[in-house]
């Protein structure tokens, strides 16, 4: 931050604390990343001025520096939101549950806001009386927020299930094929009830997906690491491969080596609205075997004399001797 | 996988926050909870959400309907925010002549506007 607080905040030695209040105020309210969302310096700017104004807002710490006791960075704390920044960085996100009851078909119902204050007061009861008669006051529900663990390969396959909400009645969800982690459902008229005739609120769901102990998902890939045994990445052969829609034959080629990458196309996820499937990358990873017996020593001892091979050699290029 | 807090680490987590006030901004419906059989739960954007609530709160003594219109607007303004920025994805996967005409329409209504 600046050296001087005052000037930080527009003022001089001279401000009374309500002029502090007030110059912070006014300063917060240009410079809040919340409620300037696409000003990218705004976070620097309010970190600036609520520095400034926790060092002037305590007539004791005010004090000690206009004393000299303190420097302005006296009072500069670590920020409290602990590194989760502001709540702009959530707001874009996909499945997003605030405005609450608006979808992009319905692009901007300036009513919308005003709908949940009408809810509670129709809750409350005071919404019986005054402009809102009870012939024509309808507010629709309030939506609902669930969370939902779903097994990796039911949220890839799609499937379906059931939660069961806190008043203790089931609510069944399809899980669409190739959902995401963190992906937000939404089930139309599942939420509150409305008022007054007003529709029912949504049930928004929000859907972790549990990890698979073998399975990868990158993008609509699936990444596999398959352990091959010696003789097979030696001399090739089929071997089976566990897919996410069941088990496929997979030919390895004579000479594999681990780390080499095999692509079963069309075997990876497909997405409800996507046009294809993506890939399962099989991974090689070559086991030796469990038991090395003596005909197997003495043939690698015998094979070694002539074909000796360095896989090093290129990781010691460039090295000093 | 998104991680879930219970009401009492939430409270601790965001340091200004009490448990009267988390009480009153659901009910508001300021915020609205994930549900689970073990009570409310708040996830990251939702503690986001609860120190941009407390900032308005304590900052310019906001609360009631008119913390509500307040983030109604926010609201607002983040959902255009994310269709604009639909639209202009949208736009931009088309061809370049294509971008040049929905470029110049655009330019043309501001000077008309």
């Amino acid at each position: 931050m600046s050296d001087d607080p005052y000037a930080a905040l527009g003022l001089t030695k001279t401000a009374t604390a309500a002029d502090i209040k007030k110059a912070y105020r006014k300063l917060v309210r240009t410079s809040h990343p919340d409620l300037h969302p696409d000003d990218p310096k705004a976070e620097g700017r309010l970190k600036t001025i609520t520095a400034a104004h926790d060092l002037l807002k305590d007539p004791a710490t005010r004090t000690r520096f206009d004393s000299g006791e303190i420097d302005a960075s006296g009072a500069e704390r670590p920020p409290d939101r602990a590194g989760r920044g502001f709540y702009r960085d959530y707001a874009d996100a996909p499945g997003q549950s605030y405005p609450q009851g608006q979808r992009f078909e319905d692009f901007g119902d300036p009513s919308d806001i005003f709908a949940h204050i009408l809810r509670q007061r129709a809750q409350s009861g005071t919404g019986q009386s005054g402009p809102f008669g009870d012939s024509d006051f309808s507010v629709p529900g309030q939506d609902l927020r669930f969370s939902l663990e779903v097994p990796f390969l039911e949220a890839v396959r799609g499937s379906k299930t059931r939660i069961t909400l806190p008043g203790g009645e089931n609510l069944d969800v399809q899980i669409p094929k190739g959902l995401n982690d963190g992906q937000t459902l939404r089930l139309r008229g599942r939420g509150g009830p409305g008022y007054g005739g007003g529709t029912a609120g949504d049930a928004l769901v929000t859907v972790s997906v549990r990890p698979h102990p073998m399975f990868r998902r990158e993008g609509d890939d699936i990444v596999l690491t398959l352990p091959i045994s010696m003789d097979e990445a030696i001399l090739g052969g089929k071997v089976a491969v566990p897919t996410i829609d069941g088990v496929v034959s997979l030919t390895i080629p004579k000479g594999a080596t681990s780390g080499q990458i095999l692509r079963l196309r069309g075997r990876g996820v497909h997405p409800q609205r996507a046009a294809k499937a993506g890939n399962q990358r099989v991974e090689l990873r070559i086991a030796s075997p469990p038991v090395i017996d003596a005909n197997l020593q003495a043939f690698m001892e015998n094979w070694r004399k002539t074909h000796s091979y360095d896989p090093r050699k290129a990781a010691f290029e460039g090295m000093p001797e | 996988m998104t991680v879930f807090m219970s009401e009492a680490d939430t409270i601790v987590a965001v340091g200004r926050l009490t448990s009267t006030r988390l009480q009153a901004f659901i009910s508001a419906e300021l915020l609205v909870p994930v549900q689970s059989p073990q009570g409310p739960l708040f996830g990251p954007s939702d503690l986001a959400r609860l120190e941009l609530l407390c900032d308005l709160a304590e900052h310019f003594d906001l609360e009631g309907d008119a913390l509500g219109v307040v983030m109604g607007l926010i609201d607002q303004l983040h959902a255009t925010r994310q269709r604009l920025h639909a639209v202009t994805r949208a736009l931009e996967a088309e061809p370049f002549e294509v971008r040049r005409r929905v470029g110049l329409r655009i330019v043309a209504g501001q000077v008309k506007g």
